[in-house]
């Protein structure tokens, strides 16, 4: 069906070398990209391939930096919402853009109100909100419920649904699968193809490949802000695009390192949480780094959240070091001996307006302090320089306050709280998100070396070089469950193609253990036949 | 396709009168009932009136302030920014025989003119609105104690009698003043409801840069709340000034903590993106109401601070449950 929708029309939207910079970083060189009527357009690649910025750029809530961005031939003006939206282009942001004290019927029309003499017409407003969320195959009594009253993904569903409000043209929809459970992805898809039979141009941005195969009529793959191909979706394998999105880089590995034989410090088993992951087990010993590699939504985040205790498990053991451990809050989790660098640091991890000194000593002090009140601040300040020194925090001294050093230093800095007190167990969530290429290096010299002196260490993560390079083994989530393991040295694209769904309608329904069997055999030998039943 | 349809029984949102209004309406009464009842005075003309006039400025800038707490702002400037206008204008009654029409014209233009210099720093400046406002707070008394020079305003004709609280300032026994505040608060009421960028001001509490992307002109609604505030603020100082008589120096101090306190207890949330006008007008009503029974009951006048703080908590308390109720979702 794909072919003849895209036989027709010439391209709606054109963006033509399109450059944008964010001080240091360009994340994006120079591309270009067009969407025609009646296509679902994919577009992937990894973290920080340039997708948001590309998608920021064509809905205006950013301007580009050089090059030109048109729809139906006319050039927009860079940087408004307004003339994007007035050209036809709706866009689903991934965070759902709604008001929680607003009704759903009148968060559709936002900005955009319906008006009968220059009032706000409530009634027109709830019988086309109605009618929306009929198409949407929501419950249409929604119309008059707050957004702050509505569980996640219903809210998700509001927001596809705004975008459809308004006769858009160009739909682009920023991962919205995220959130959404199968059922409700369907229902996306159903409407996705009646638009598309419409005439409209749909950017779908995902990182579940085996959904692109299913939706989308062409693929485009970026990678370090370019654009790496434009193809149709049904020239491709889900393994293809994964190697597309990875390219030809060199996979990196550190060296193996040997891994002394000794019983799991860690040991999950059957962990489940509703809603989030289902029937983990994992080990990692002494001096082993295990890598949880999943895209976002896939449930890692969730997994590392639980095992420290800040979102319990419903089910499953948890072991530390052949201890049973139940860790119901942060503080359970430090007291069996895991440590955990969190994921948001900005919301979880630094006291931006304190010093390193404070920030390293948090969560310390009874150590640091004499009779267990009084914190020694001269030994304060001596761990702190300590610190500065062993794992190179750029920094004038311990006084310095967290908040004016880069990305990567204050990640060193959070690390180095953990390691005040060496934990048998170091949970690390993406350890480098967010930290330029020099430090990341040096970040997993640390992690490695902290291995290397016999700490356990779990490395959450959605950066797949990361997770390759470090680990001894990765294990691949998706859906919530562990699906593949990969030992070290797997190559880039086989890893993402599992993560991403390939071989998605095999491994399922079983046992971790299974799943991952299965995994590293696709690993191994995997061609790009075995998704046919998929299309 | 009803895959995704789930029963969804719940209250809905567009109902013309809120919870925490119902609840006001519901207090108020109780306590007219047991005033009237246990004191003799309490439905007295005089007395009501009395209340209804000392509540009147409050609910006026409190029409403005509940825009700029739905906004997720807030402007403690109030206080001084009627102080400037107080002093300004009794001069000019006194010293420059202003007649009614421009001495109000006057008093809204100073007033607009400070609330559009916090709207600008608010909408420009990206800083929290309580420490721009705080700062013109100072700025603005400074500037009106410079005016006062040293000297209250004594002598003041009473060319705004008719918005004071005197006999004068009254119709049919109510007064101009709450009458006009009244006015005021449904024009607000109406505009927050019905017009589009009225309810754009939910919008940028909720989430001032989603409504942005929206297509929502965030300073612009910003700048205009302020200065309307500020607006407001200068017609109240109209009613204070009223009778004419005295303007001292410690003229508009504290005003910004009735307002806010009216606003809160209103029902509007202070981290924006809800409230109604409805509700600060009751909430004026409510502190007016134990102001005047504390006095009348004479008992010690701290209690009015203490029974005013109750109300804050209460309301304040009754906000938080809704949101810990909703996380729990």
């Amino acid at each position: 069906m794909e072919e003849e929708t895209n036989g027709a029309g010439g391209p709606l939207l054109r963006l033509t070398g399109v450059r944008r910079r964010y001080g240091g970083v360009q994340a994006l060189r120079g591309v270009d990209f067009e969407v025609r009527a009646g296509e679902v357009h994919a577009l992937v690649g990894e973290n920080g391939a340039g997708k948001s910025t590309l998608i920021k750029i064509i809905s205006g809530a950013e301007a580009a930096d050089a090059g030109t961005v048109e729809m139906a031939g006319r050039v927009l003006p860079g940087g408004s919402t307004a003339a994007a939206f007035e050209a036809g282009i709706a866009t689903v942001y991934q965070e759902p853009q709604l008001f929680g004290e607003l009704p759903v019927a009148e968060n559709i029309f936002l900005g955009r109100e319906l008006r009968r003499r220059g009032l706000v017409d409530r009634a027109a407003q709830r019988r086309r909100a109605v009618e929306l969320l009929r198409r949407l195959g929501l419950d249409p009594g929604l119309a008059d419920v707050r957004v702050a009253d509505l569980p996640v993904a219903q809210r998700q569903l509001v927001s596809i649904a705004k975008a459809f409000a308004h006769e858009a043209k160009v739909l682009i929809l920023d991962e919205p699968s995220a959130i959404l459970t199968d059922r409700e992805i369907e229902v996306l898809f159903d409407v996705l193809r009646s638009v598309r039979s419409h005439g409209v141009g749909v950017i779908y941005i995902s990182h579940r490949l085996d959904e692109l195969t299913v939706i989308s009529d062409r693929v485009t793959v970026m990678r370090d802000g370019t654009r790496v191909a434009t193809r149709p979706t049904a020239e491709l394998t889900i393994r293809e695009i994964a190697r597309l999105m990875v390219g030809h880089a060199p996979a990196g590995a550190a060296q193996r390192r040997a891994v002394p034989d000794g019983p799991p410090v860690l040991e999950a088993a059957g962990l489940s949480r509703r809603g989030a992951f289902r029937d983990v087990s994992l080990q990692v010993r002494a001096g082993e780094v295990v890598a949880l590699f999943g895209l976002v939504g896939s449930g890692t985040g969730a997994i590392a959240r639980a095992l420290y205790g800040i979102d319990p498990p419903d089910s499953g053991t948890l072991h530390v070091a052949g201890r049973e451990v139940r860790p119901r809050t942060p503080a359970d989790a430090v007291a069996a001996g895991l440590a955990m660098l969190p994921g948001d640091r900005k919301v979880q991890g630094v006291f931006a307006s304190k010093s390193i000194g404070f920030n390293i000593s948090v969560g310390h002090l009874p150590v640091l302090s004499r009779a267990r009140v009084w914190v020694d601040r001269a030994r304060e300040r001596a761990v702190a320089s300590q610190f500065i020194d062993r794992i190179r925090i750029k920094a004038p001294g311990p006084a310095t306050p967290v908040g004016t050093l880069s990305g990567g230093n204050q990640q060193k800095v959070v690390l180095a709280r953990q390691l005040v007190r060496r934990p048998p167990v170091l949970v690390l969530e993406e350890p480098t998100q967010g930290v330029d290429v020099g430090a990341k290096d040096e970040i997993h010299d640390l992690v490695l070396g902290l291995a290397d002196e016999g700490s356990a260490v779990l490395v959450v993560s959605s950066d797949l070089p990361e997770a390759i390079r470090l680990a001894d083994r990765v294990l691949v989530v998706r859906g919530g469950r562990i699906v593949a393991e990969f030992p070290h040295g797997a190559a880039q694209a086989d890893v993402l193609a599992a993560a991403a769904g390939d071989a998605g309608d095999q491994t399922p329904d079983q046992g971790a253990d299974q799943g991952a069997d299965q995994g590293a055999d696709q690993g191994a030998d995997q061609g790009s036949d075995d998704r046919g039943e998929e299309r | 396709m009803t895959a995704l349809a789930r029963p969804w029984t719940r209250r809905p949102a567009a109902g013309a009168i809120e919870g925490q209004e119902a609840v006001l309406i519901g207090v108020i009464a109780l306590l007219w009932t047991a005033l009237g009842l246990s004191v003799d005075t309490f439905f007295t003309a005089s007395n009501l009136q009395n209340i209804l006039a000392t509540v009147a400025p409050v609910t006026i800038v409190g029409v403005g302030m509940t825009a700029v707490i739905v906004t997720a702002g807030i402007d403690v400037s109030v206080g001084s920014t009627m102080a400037v206008v107080m002093v300004i204008v009794a001069q000019q009654l006194r010293d420059g025989g202003l007649a009614f029409a421009p001495a109000v014209g006057l008093a809204l233009l100073v007033g607009g003119v400070l609330g559009l210099i916090n709207g600008a720093l608010v909408g420009y400046g990206r800083v929290h609105p309580i420490i721009i406002t705080f700062g013109t707070l100072n700025l603005y008394r400074f500037v009106a104690l410079q005016i006062f020079g040293g000297r209250e305003v004594a002598g003041v004709p009473g060319t705004l009698g008719p918005l004071g609280g005197g006999a004068e300032g009254r119709t049919f026994g109510l007064p101009h003043s709450w009458l006009l505040a009244v006015a005021l608060a449904a024009l607000m009421w109406a505009y927050m409801r019905h017009v589009p960028t009225g309810r754009h001001l939910y919008a940028i509490g909720g989430d001032a840069e989603a409504a942005r992307l929206a297509g929502v002109r965030v300073t612009r609604r910003l700048l205009t709340v302020y200065a309307v505030t500020g607006l407001l603020a200068g017609l109240a100082a109209c009613c204070m000034i009223g009778g004419g008589g005295l303007v001292a120096q410690s003229a508009g101090t504290g005003m910004e903590l009735q307002v806010i306190a009216a606003v809160v207890i209103g029902g509007t949330s202070i981290q924006g993106g809800r409230g109604t006008v409805l509700g600060t007008v009751l909430g004026a009503l409510l502190v007016g109401t134990v102001t005047s029974a504390v006095t009348l009951l004479s008992w010690p006048n701290e209690l009015t601070s203490l029974f005013i703080g109750v109300f804050i908590l209460v309301a304040v308390g009754s906000d938080l449950l809704r949101e810990r109720r909703r996380r729990s979702l």
